[in-house]
Parts: structure tokens; sequence; C-alpha cells
């Protein structure tokens, strides 16, 4: 089962992004790890392998361009696919995380079949992680 | 079209007749002599362009040529077996194919005949080894229409090691 | 609302219920502090987020209304946190009917409340007067700070309102480096925190990357404050921190805009970067590094002398590319340069007509016109190709770690000129080389501690990798303060081999002796390792840095060390390059190797031992005959007078005897494939036009093959 880490520090937009890709349609059912601010997720990669990490941009102390930089550093997570989530307006943010390394992106308002067929774009033709 | 279809046949007397999957083969000539390879071997078909000639390199590669940028090998496949060499013909044609280290090389043939659809009963498996320093390249002798071909595998020519041959369809 | 699960909409109610309620709170207590001292930034920066939040989910939930006022407030806090507003009464009065009003929103949306909220609108306008329009762009006065665009890049927009606002009341700047556990960074990050906030504001927390253990991680923390360094430090610091304050320049008199300077070429006299943990050089005089421990900077420190004025306007914007995109376009203006060539000849053949004068001078400017264009876009192509060495050096680095604890001695790797760049694919085919050289210099060249001590080295062993631009090649040096090359025994292992003749030995001059080092058959690992200093090999480095046109050197001094130096041209794919004729064969000579090309007067030529040369400008120049090395089939045209294009790698010559001389130009280097990789001579093949294929000859192999089958003939006369 392919494994997504989403970090993300409203609990309620962790929520909508479980529901969204929970059931995963083609890729089957995906396993969902929560991670609630940047440390949380340094504290949760260790426990990979990931397939995809799908994580918001602003949140306080490690923010969500840092978490991609540092992931796309890290050898054993460089490859791991990664969609950022961003607000509507940040045209900067978006850029930013894209030339760190992101994979895609997705902009909030979140829609959730945008974001299912994002994710399964991303993870088709790749082999799983674990 | 080597679709054996004698007319009043009944389905099945043709079935039994031509068992087992098709594979289709590209025939060409080195020399007098024809030879096919599956056609899934051969990426593309070339005239012959301008062979520039790589001095010091083995005596069967001709030299390279530029495939529309890509530097391309080009070598006799019939200096490659060791055939009684002859004349170049205008007819000479390059066949482009995956060599080792997926590097893709050009066979030189003196002349590209057709594709030829074999089932199965239409090849004689060759029955001896052939050893040598290129192995067992030769698969069998196919024999539509009342031609003879005689089949190559390409693998042991070219110092390839995948292990299934390219299928052909 | 949109549709979404229970769930969800249970998640979304009761978490923007939380958010409200801080609001709330955090609005009394700003209520309540109002007119006792300046306004706590961290108490707005909470409101400010918690609204951001809160748009943040009514976006998600699409409750557009919610959505609305969210935007407005958020202005009118930022105006706030800025100081372009005053936190008057009125301003509070209307951020507590904001909150009643979410209150009213969410009851709406969950159904627990039937309200027209008519009046949002009024409000929203309300709001929107009270906060003034503001740019982002707004230019920062004040002084510039050197901060590191690595920083910058990683910065969201929120975080960088926020540097910009602490750098417009004047905060100074600090990054701390901060090691943690990760099982207990919650309490350690807490401690932190509340220790920092009377004193300033915490911008970012950047984890560093370095140092992979899984248990603990590493952070580069951007703070502002009022305070002093040393009070800082004393409250602060630690063993597990370091706090350093970001360099601050007075303003020039220009506007602010990004200038990045560059790190002017190789520099041993660097300027100490700013968290030399000060390791100070041990390393004996020949190798002159700055002591830089691999792992304990950023790996942006290497470009924090690259200065980055704190203008936020715009941040180094990069992009990432697949190579094999930048190979096609590289194709594409090969092809490109072959039409160009093709449309000269043309243009030259039009303007010989006299009928076609004019066509012909038109044709001519539009030709010119287009060979400046191609030229600026290959330049701009093969730029972009260009990657610094330091993602290399940053992989040696791990090499030398984990070699020095295999062979069990210390070894110190220091690194100069990691921002030198260089093409693409030459940085990968170098990886291989300079991982091969250095392995050399732990296992052979660097003695074990007890050896260095006794000799009065000290116990820790360096390697020196230094990088720098000369002209249009890049030099990069590898260097060890180990046991320096034997070179006795090293004549003594050739001459037995049978690679040397005895009597030659004394002609040998230092070099040419160190050069020994190269030449294949010399060399098993045992014996050559104690005898020389380097394992096996060296000659394999040597073939595959002459396949990328490029040239090594080394310099060893017995009890000293060793240096190899390596001069590499910046570029591969394109090149300038002789296009001669032999035989009615083209072949393309790099013009890298070519000294000069001149006419062969049949008088002037002799043979000394079986090789033929003459002499050029008092000098002895070996000559080698195309034809005859190629064994080339005569075509019978009767010869004009013959050439020699002289060709030249370090100090020896060869003048390479052609038919013709046909012009200069810019080839395309493409490599032979796997089936040639046996046939020695050619550097690659290129395309001169209507699908004729060039060999391109390689220089530097062909003047080793003279010289090692030429014997003594060729070594005397190679040294022109």
């Amino acid at each position: 089962m392919r494994r997504i880490l989403v970090v993300e520090d409203s609990a309620a937009t962790r929520s909508f992004v479980r529901s969204a890709l929970e059931d995963g349609g083609d890729l089957g059912p995906f396993d969902i790890v929560e991670a609630t601010s940047g440390f949380d997720a340094l504290r949760l990669l260790p426990r990979g392998p990931y397939d995809l990490v799908i994580t918001d941009i602003n949140m306080p102390d490690i923010n969500g361009l840092e978490l991609v930089q540092f992931i796309r550093k890290s050898d054993r997570h460089r490859s791991t696919a990664l969609i950022i989530i961003s607000t509507q307006s940040s045209e900067k943010d978006r850029a930013r995380g894209l030339s760190l390394g992101a994979d895609d992106y997705l902009a909030k308002p979140l829609d959730p079949e945008a974001l299912l067929s994002t994710v399964q774009r991303l993870l088709t033709n790749r082999p799983a992680a674990g | 079209m080597a679709d054996l279809v004698a007319p009043g046949r009944s389905d099945a007397q043709r079935g039994i007749k031509l068992r087992g999957p098709r594979v289709e083969y590209l025939a060409f000539k080195l020399g007098s002599d024809t030879y096919g390879v599956p056609i899934g071997e051969v990426r593309e078909i070339l005239k012959l362009p301008p062979v520039t000639e790589v001095p010091r390199a083995p005596g069967e590669i001709l030299g390279v040529v530029s495939v529309r940028g890509l530097l391309v090998t080009v070598m006799s496949l019939r200096a490659r077996l060791r055939l009684v060499s002859s004349e170049s013909s205008r007819k000479g044609r390059i066949l482009l194919v995956m060599g080792a280290h997926e590097e893709v090389i050009g066979l030189y043939v003196d002349e590209v005949l057709q594709v030829y659809r074999l089932a199965e009963s239409e090849i004689e498996v060759a029955a001896s080894v052939l050893g040598g320093r290129l192995g067992d390249y030769i698969v069998g002798i196919g024999r539509p229409e009342g031609a003879l071909l005689t089949l190559l595998d390409l693998r042991p020519i070219l110092g390839r090691t995948d292990p299934a041959g390219r299928d052909a369809t | 609302m949109a549709d979404m699960g229970d769930k969800a909409r249970e998640e979304f109610f009761s978490e923007a219920h939380e958010i409200i309620e801080g609001l709330s709170r955090d609005l009394l207590q700003l209520d309540s502090s109002r007119g006792k001292g300046p306004v706590d930034p961290e108490l707005v920066n909470n409101i400010f987020r918690a609204v951001h939040t809160l748009k943040g989910l009514a976006g998600l939930f699409g409750a557009a209304r919610m959505s609305a006022l969210s935007h407005e407030l958020e202005n009118v806090l930022d105006d706030l946190r800025l100081g372009k507003i005053e936190l008057s009464q009125a301003a509070l009065d209307l951020l507590f009917r904001g909150v009643t009003i979410y209150g009213r929103i969410l009851a709406v949306e969950k159904g627990t409340r039937s309200d027209p909220l008519s009046d949002i609108d009024e409000f929203l306008r309300e709001l929107a007067d009270l906060s003034e329009s503001q740019s982002d762009d707004a230019p920062i006065s004040g002084a510039f700070y050197e901060l590191d665009p690595g920083l910058l890049a990683v910065l969201t927009e929120y975080e960088e309102h926020r540097l910009r606002t602490n750098i417009e009341q004047g905060q100074s700047l600090f990054r701390l480096r901060v090691r943690f556990e990760l099982a207990t960074i919650d309490a350690a990050l807490s401690t932190l925190k509340t220790k920092a906030k009377p004193h300033g504001e915490i911008i970012t927390y950047l984890p560093t990357g370095e140092g992979a253990e899984a248990d603990s991680i590493e952070l580069d923390i951007l703070m502002a404050s009022k305070a002093s360094l040393d009070v800082l430090r004393s409250l602060l610091g630690g063993e597990q921190a370091q706090i350093e304050e970001v360099p601050r320049r007075s303003p020039s008199a220009k506007d602010p805009v990004l200038v990045p300077s560059r790190l002017g070429s190789h520099g041993p006299s660097h300027d100490p970067l700013p968290y030399a943990s000060a390791h100070p050089a041990s390393a004996p005089p020949r190798p002159k590094a700055v002591a830089q421990r691999p792992g304990a900077l950023p790996k942006t420190a290497s470009t924090a002398a690259m200065a980055a004025e704190v203008s936020l306007r715009s941040v180094t914007q990069t992009v990432r590319v697949d190579i094999r995109k930048l190979d096609l376009l590289m194709n594409i203006v090969g092809e490109l340069s072959i039409v160009r060539n093709a449309i000269g000849r043309l243009t030259e053949s039009v303007r010989k007509s006299p009928e076609l004068r004019e066509i012909g001078m038109e044709l001519y400017r539009l030709h010119r016109g287009f060979e400046r264009q191609l030229a600026d876009l290959q330049s701009g192509i093969l730029e972009v190709r260009m990657v610094p060495l330091g993602q290399l050096f940053d992989k040696l680095a791990r090499v030398v770690r984990q070699i020095s604890r295999e062979a069990d001695k210390d070894v110190n790797l220091v690194i100069t000129g990691a921002e030198t760049e260089v093409d693409k694919l030459i940085v990968e085919e170098l990886s291989d080389p300079l991982m091969h050289m250095i392995r050399n210099a732990i296992d052979h060249a660097i003695e074990a501690r007890i050896e260095r001590e006794r000799v009065g080295k000290p116990a820790v062993g360096t390697i020196a990798l230094n990088a720098f631009q000369k002209a249009s090649h890049v030099v990069i040096e590898v260097e060890d303060d180990g046991k320096g090359i034997d070179e006795s025994k090293l004549v003594s292992a050739a001459v037995k081999r049978g690679l040397l003749a005895q009597e030659e030995v004394t002609e040998l001059v230092h070099r040419e002796v160190l050069n020994l080092v190269f030449i294949p058959g010399l060399s098993t690992k045992s014996d050559v390792g104690e005898l020389s200093g380097r394992g096996v090999g060296m000659d394999v480095v040597k073939t595959n840095i002459g396949k990328l046109g490029g040239i090594i050197d080394i310099y060893s001094e017995r009890g000293i060390g060793t240096k190899f130096t390596v001069t590499l041209p910046i570029t591969l794919a394109i090149i300038s390059a002789l296009i001669v004729q032999v035989e009615g064969r083209t072949f393309a000579v790099p013009l890298a190797s070519v000294q000069e090309a001149i006419w062969l007067d049949p008088a002037a030529l002799r043979r000394v031992e079986g090789q033929e040369m003459m002499t050029l400008r008092g000098a002895t120049l070996p000559l080698c005959r195309i034809n005859e090395l190629f064994a080339l089939s005569s075509v019978g045209k009767t010869k004009t007078r013959p050439y020699a294009v002289v060709v030249s790698v370090g100090a020896r010559r060869l003048g390479l005897v052609v038919d013709e001389l046909i012009g200069q130009q810019d080839i395309v280097i493409k490599p032979l494939g796997p089936s040639l990789k046996r046939v020695k001579g050619f550097a690659g093949a290129t395309e001169l036009g209507d699908q004729r294929v060039a060999l391109v000859l390689d220089a530097p192999a062909l003047i080793e093959e003279a010289f090692l089958g030429g014997g003594d003939a060729v070594v005397g006369a190679s040294y022109g």
C-alpha cells in the first residue's frame, strides 16, 4: 500500500485531505500518515519510506518550503513525490516551492477531485516505495 | 502475407497446420543468401548515408553515420558472421538495431526483402549447436511460401545479454 | 458550504471555534495592555496568524463570507503589525466586532441560527477603510543585511513580511545553530522560545540536513532582536547552540537591487567565513587552504561571501532542469551551427557572382546576424549546463569521512572554490577520477598517526580540494600532506618492469619521473602503494581526464606532500576545431590542442632513429603522418605541399602531417559509442553538414602514443 505523509497544522484540513484520498482510486487505498507541524514531519520522516509527501506551506516554525528543501537534500527521501499546498494568492510561495523541488502544487481552497487526480498522476508509473 | 489459406480446407485443418503464435521476420540478403530477424528488433531501415570509416576499428566495422544527429556505428553483418564477402550493392541498407550497452547499432545488409509472418510450425529449429565465436546465433530455418530464411538471434551477434528475445508482433 | 464528509465538517467547526476563542482571548489581552507600553508584536502576530488560518479553512470548506471577512481582517492586522496604523480604540472595536461576526457566520453555516448577516458588507467596508493599501515591494531603507540567498529562498511570504517588519524597526538579525534530539524537541524548543521571546522575534527555523542521524536534528534559526550578540549568547548560547550576527552594511546611494557579488577566483586568502568553528589550518605550507571542516557549515556558507542585500524584492530564482532537455537543446544548437555553416558557404558562392551582388550582400548581413545570435544562444545554453563543483565536493567529503574511518586515519578535507562552475557532464565524469585520487591519498599517501607524529607532522592529515577558474579553463587541485613520492623507487620499479631503459634514467627530468605514475603497467597495488604513495589506476584517471579534454599534472616532494593539478575546459559540448583532410578523409582537431599549423618544407625533414622530425624555430618537432598512422588508403590525388598541425599537451609537441587545411569551425563533439571504445586516438566525431561525419582527433592521446612508442628520439625531441 502506498504511503502518504500529510503535513498540515490545521486538523480540519488534514481531515479533509484524508477523506479525499483515503480510497485512492486505481492505485488502491493509501496509508495516510498525519504530521501536525514541520517538526512532527521531521519526526515521522525516518519512519518512511513514503511515496508522497503533501505539505502546507504556511506553517509556523518550520514552514513547508523549508521542509521541501530538507526532503530534497536528504539522500533517503530525495526522490519522494512532493506536493505543496499554498493559498490562492501566494505565487511567490508556489514558485519557491517548485524551484526547491516540489513536484506539483495545489492552491486552497482545495478541490478534492483535483487533489486525488494530482496524487494519482504523480504516483502512477512510480514503483511503491516501501 | 504468409497466411496459408488453401481453398477448401476447413478451419480446423488449417488450425492444425498453422499451429502456434506467429512471429514476423524481416528478410534480407547477405550475399546470395537470405536471412531473417524478428521485425521487433529492427528500429529503422535506412538507405545508405555517407559512412565515415573509423581507422583502427575491428574489420567488421564499416564506420559511423549520423542519423538525425545521432552518431551510429555501422557494422557489416556479413563480416560479423564471417561469411564470404562480396561487392557492395546499390541496394544495401542499414538496419538500426539495439546493441549491447543500450547502444544503437547499424547493421549493413546487401538488400532488404520483405516481412514474413511465420507460424511456429514453419520454423525448423536448429538442431545442432553452432558454437564458435558468436555462439548460437542461428535460431532455425524458416520456410514461408517456399522461400528459405536462415533465422538469426541478434543477441549473441551483438553481444547483448538480455534474457528473452525481443518479441515481434 | 462545500460538500464534505461528516467527520470533516465536525472538525472544521471544532477547529474554527477553537481558533476564534483563542482570538478572543488574545484580543482581550491586547485591549488590556493598550496604553501600558509598546504593543507586543507576538500577540499581534498570533492574532494575525489565527485570522490567516481561518481564511485558509474558510476557503477549504467554501465558506465564502468567512473568507471575505478574514481577508479584510488580515489586512488590518497586517497594517497593525507594520505599524502603519495605530492600535486605537476604534481599531480594537472593529476587531472585536469581527470576532462576533465570525461566531454568527459559523452558527449560520452549522444551521443552528438563521441570520441574514446583511450587515457584513457594511462592516467589511469599514475594515477596508481602516487599512491602507500597501504594496509588497516597498523598498526598504536603512541598513542592508548580508543574508544568504539560500535562507531567503525558503522563507514564505508571510515570514518575509515579518523579516521586513523587524528590519524596518531597526532590529539586528542573528542566526543560531542548534541541535535538538528529536525525542525531546518539543520541550527543548519550548524552552528556547520562552527564553528568546522577551528579546526578539524568531522568524523561521530551517532544518539544515546536516549530520544525517535519525534521532537528532540541526536547525538554522533566524532571529531578530534589539539585544546585542553577547547578551543573546549568554542567554541562549551553550554547547548545543552557536550564535552569530548577520553582518550589516550601510546602504548605498542607489536603490536596493539584488546584486550577488561572486567570490572571485580561487582564494587561499579567504576572509574567515562567519561560522568557521576555527580549526586553524593545521596543514603544512604547501597545501594552502582555509580550514573548513566538512559538514560544520551550511553548504551555503561557502557562498556566504556572496552578499545579498535584503531588499526582499527578488531572490535568486532557480528552475530545476532535466539534463536531457539541455542535451536536446544543445543538439538543436549543433544542428543550427551546421545550417549556419552551410549558409555561410552558400553566401560566399552567391557573393562571387556579379549578377547576384545585392542578394549576396543582403545574405551576408543576415548570415552575420544569425551567426551572432546563434553564438549567444549557444553560450546561454552552455551556461545553463553549468553547475557548481560544490555538489561533487560534498559527495567527496562524505567519501573522505568513510574512507578515513576504514583506513583508521584522521583526515581533514579542506575545500575551496566549491562555487566554481563547470559543465554538468564534466562534473559527472570527474566524480570517479577525483574519488580515486582521494582514496589513494588516504590509503597510501597519508601516513598513519604514529608515523606522522614521528616526523613532526600533525596527527591529522589534510587533503585540500581547490577549484578555480583560469581563462577558459577550470583548475582543480588535489593536494595532500602525506609522504610524497619516492622518485628513486618509482624509477627503479619502472626499469624493473621494462618500461624504462637504464640509460634513459639519468636523462629523465624530475617532472618526467613523477609522470611515470601515470603509466599503465607500473602498478600492482601492493608495491606501488609503498613505492610511490599512489595505488592502482592513475593511468585510468589520466585517460578519463584526457577524454574530457583535460590534462593532469603532478608535483610532489618527499616527506611533504603531493599535489595533482587537473586542468579542464569549462564546457565540453561545442568546441572550436581545425578541419583538415588526409587522403580525402576529413578530420577535426580541437583548437585547444593546436599550437599552430605550418607548411612542411620537404627539405627541412629528417629522420632520427626511424622517427621523422623537423626543426621549428630552433627546436626539434617530431612528426606523425596521419595517413600512415591510420593506414589510410591513398586516393591518388596529386598532393601539394602538406601541412603539419602542431599539437601540444603540456610541454610535449607533435606535428600531425595532413594534406589540406580546410578551415576553422565550431563543432559539436559527439562521443563514439561503446562499440568503438577500444579504438584509440579519437575524441569523438562530429557532423559537418549534409550528414557527413568527421572524426575528431584526440591530440593528447596521439602525443602519448608517439611518446611511448617512439623511443628516445621522441622523448628527447618532444620537449620543444
